[in-house]
């Protein structure tokens, strides 16, 4: 389990995050929900330490240390990779640098994505860069895989096919934390909402729960907090 | 298989109503063999542990039966699907009463045409 307490964080004097608390759990997907600039990048950013913080995060009960990574792995919405790298060289490379590194499962995700192996990172359309970043990370045997903005500026099919992916075994079993504001293309694939409202969570909840007892969509809740 | 999802319901309880039109309408057959739940999760685009719930609430109410590493099969307890027929046309009435309700129809007008269209056979389904 990912616990976050009480994370938070000021750039200059603007508070972006003012006291968030949630729990991420193994084997389900909970999304990370807010309007643009309210502060989801930046806690993936504070899980994976790479920026200051206050707070605590506690990753399966422990502080997050060095070795904690070995356990997450961190999808970025732009890619990371060296640009005039083919995808193979850049597999290559994780293989090099990352023992987690799994080829069996990144040849499944090649074919599940349809990408060509000799394909230059630099000359890839948006939506194929956003599969081999994802290719890249999910390829790695970590528990748990934290995913920024995955559906970001793509085509609808590029879109559909990667949410694709959250129902194969490429996911299974591990805990992911997903930030989207995309939320209709993976309405039916989360397990949990953390809606974010001017640096706090405005509502923590299960997306089937309140389907249950509500009769809500997540947008309906989302419309509560966005529009009034 | 194709489903189409409203955002209101509970996705589990829409996959289970899918189950059982499927079952009483005959396009699954007593004892028939229905996929996994990681492959109905990946045929309906569902999140796996919603998938999870829906085949715990078939298993339940004895719609499915799951033996040890053999694939879940529909039930041919004929008690059972008695049953099922017996909810969904029960369901199918109430709704029909509802709306006919809702705009002043009266009784002996609404089974006229209840009966025509039956016998006629043009309904839509």
């Amino acid at each position: 389990m990912i616990e976050v307490k009480d994370l938070v964080k000021n750039y200059g004097r603007k508070k972006v995050l003012d006291g968030v608390s949630f729990t991420a759990d193994k084997g389900e997907i909970t999304c990370l929900i807010g309007v643009n600039g309210v502060g989801k990048t930046t806690i993936l950013n504070s899980i994976m330490k790479l920026t200051p913080f206050k707070g605590e995060i506690l990753v399966d009960g422990e502080k997050v240390r060095k070795n904690t990574f070995e356990k997450i792995t961190f999808i970025p919405d732009s890619t990371t990779m060296i640009p005039s790298f083919t995808i193979d060289e850049a597999m290559d490379f994780m293989n090099d640098y990352y023992e987690a590194w799994n080829q069996g499962r990144a040849d499944d995700l090649l074919k599940f994505f349809n990408l060509k192996r000799e394909e230059k990172i630099s000359s890839l359309s948006k939506g194929n860069t956003a599969k081999v970043n994802l290719l890249l990370g999910l390829a790695l045997d970590v528990d748990y895989i934290l995913m920024d903005e995955p559906f970001s500026g793509i085509d609808i099919f590029s879109r559909e096919q990667i949410a694709e992916v959250f129902t194969t075994h490429l996911i299974e079993d591990r805990g992911v934390i997903i930030t989207t504001h995309e939320i209709h293309d993976i309405e039916h694939l989360i397990d949990k909402v953390v809606l974010l409202d001017e640096g706090t969570i405005y509502k923590e909840f299960s997306t089937e729960e309140i389907r249950e007892t509500e009769g809500k969509s997540v947008v309906d809740v989302m419309r509560e907090v966005y529009r009034g | 298989m194709n489903m189409q999802f409203n955002n209101r319901d509970p996705v589990y309880v829409q996959v289970v109503r899918h189950f059982k039109n499927q079952i009483a309408k005959g396009f699954l057959e007593p004892g028939q063999a229905i996929p996994s739940r990681r492959e109905l999760a990946n045929q309906i685009k569902i999140n796996p542990n919603t998938a999870q719930r829906a085949y715990k609430e078939m298993e339940e109410e004895a719609l499915i039966k799951t033996e040890k590493n053999q694939p879940s099969r529909v039930t041919s307890d004929e008690k059972v699907l008695q049953n099922l027929r017996e909810e969904l046309v029960g369901q199918a009435v109430n709704d029909f009463v509802t709306s006919v309700k809702s705009i002043n129809v009266p009784l002996d007008d609404a089974l006229n045409l209840v009966k025509r269209k039956y016998e006629k056979g043009d309904s839509n389904d």
